[in-house]
């Protein structure tokens, strides 16, 4: 209930926006097989309606060749693959969110019958349009006008999970780089179980009494298998041996812990060679 | 009184992905302003243009991470079917976390941008382009759409 009082008071925080486009929490939808529904919370701190369309698509975070995290989306997905996207509906599809006010987004999952345990995966695609977009760039000629509006579209995840759920990572090919004041650190990271990993990555960099000279923590996601990309800064480092330790667990700050599978840490460490 | 146990549960299930958890906003601040047009000179705004870029505001929970593009058109489109080609390069977008427009991230608007919300959770995202009219470019209004998409990880 607290939290529900926290989540509530964000929103209206909000309302001091005063421009285009509608708040959205959650940020990731997770829903339980024994309800098959769930709900998304739209509010508009703006002074104008806002018209809202809502879709799904399938689609999750994978890597690039270079370690960015991008979004695989797949548009046909098949009869294999995790998708939820097909079984899950919205209601109400296309909304008006009047000016200071809120609107709920139910969803409601149906799958097929004889579904096996395990999550399945959809992306939620909501777009929103302002009545009366600041519509500027108009010129001052009668020859040549312009006019250019805005639309954004937020994608969040939706999470459906049957049964019994459990996650976990395998970490290999943990390798660095220097790279100019940077480096660099990609690590191999594989999926296990049938849900997918969501948890935080951590790299530290240290000399060798083992103090700390850089140290980094980002979010991550593990769908498949992926080979992320990190930073870490490190300035004029002296030429040395160094070692880098790098570790992955379950914790995440911006989920409620009884959201986040649990699964034990997983750590490798490599040698850093500076010349 | 069944339907009012349903009403209950449909309530309560609305707000209840809430615990826990804190929104994500993307609001649309201020559209890309080229000014007067005239045929046959390109027009550029810089994402540095406090009075002219784009600007969208992103919030977010701590410790999440989203990914950024864009949806650009590459005319705009006016009277009787008339187009105005619009362009967009390779540093015309920059991402502030600070949301100060002088202390910006370049990237090209036509690639996938990672952002992390950290700190106060909040960023913002600045648009530049060029539009170049023909010398023989039709009188009129010409309109198009900029569409920003974050998608929000875990």
């Amino acid at each position: 209930m607290k939290a529900t009082g926290l989540a509530l008071g964000l929103l209206c925080g909000a309302a001091l926006l005063a421009a285009q486009g509608v708040v959205i929490a959650p940020h990731a939808v997770f829903i339980d097989a024994r309800t098959r529904s769930g709900a998304v919370l739209l509010y508009n701190p703006n002074t104008e309606p806002v018209e809202v369309a809502v879709s799904f698509f399938f689609g999750y975070p994978a890597t690039d060749s270079a370690g960015r995290i991008v979004v695989d989306s797949i548009r046909r997905p098949d009869s294999t693959s995790v998708s939820a996207a097909a079984w899950l509906q919205a209601f109400p599809r296309r909304l008006t969110v009047p000016p200071l006010e809120r609107q709920t987004i139910r969803l409601l999952a149906t799958p097929p019958a004889g579904l096996a345990d395990g999550e399945y995966w959809a992306r939620l695609v909501i777009s929103a349009k302002g009545g009366q977009l600041p519509v500027t760039g108009v010129a001052d000629t009668a020859r040549v006008k312009v006019g250019l509006t805005l639309e954004v579209r937020t994608i969040i995840g939706v999470y459906y999970r049957k049964g019994a759920v459990h996650t976990g990572v395998a970490l290999s090919r943990l390798r660095t780089a220097v790279v100019g004041d940077s480096l660099a650190v990609w690590a191999r990271v594989t999926q296990q179980g049938n849900a997918a990993y969501i948890g935080t990555a951590h790299a530290v960099l240290t000399d060798s009494t083992g103090r700390t000279l850089s140290e980094m923590k980002a979010p991550i996601g593990v769908y498949y298998t992926m080979e992320p990309r990190y930073a870490l800064a490190i300035g004029a480092l002296a030429p040395g041996r160094y070692r880098l330790r790098f570790d992955l667990s379950t914790g995440r700050e911006d989920l409620a812990p009884e959201l986040v599978l649990p699964s034990p840490p997983v750590r490798d460490s490599v040698e850093v060679r500076v010349p | 009184m069944r339907g009012l146990r349903y009403a209950f549960v449909l309530t309560a299930t609305a707000f209840m992905p809430l615990a826990g958890q804190r929104p994500l906003t993307v609001t649309g601040i201020q559209s890309l302003t080229f000014g007067t047009l005239l045929p046959g000179m390109p027009s550029v705004v810089s994402r540095t243009d406090a009075v002219k870029s784009g600007r969208f505001d992103l919030g977010g929970p701590h410790d999440t991470q989203g990914q950024v593009t864009f949806t650009l058109p590459s005319v705009l489109t006016g009277p009787a079917g008339a187009t105005l080609p619009l362009s967009f390069g390779g540093s015309d977008a920059g991402y502030s976390q600070s949301q100060n427009i002088g202390s910006q991230v370049g990237f090209d608007p036509n690639q996938p941008f990672l952002i992390t919300f950290s700190g106060q959770g909040r960023g913002s995202i600045f648009l530049g382009g060029t539009a170049r009219p023909a010398p023989i470019q039709r009188a009129g209004s010409y309109t198009g759409t900029i569409t920003l998409n974050l998608t929000a990880f875990p």
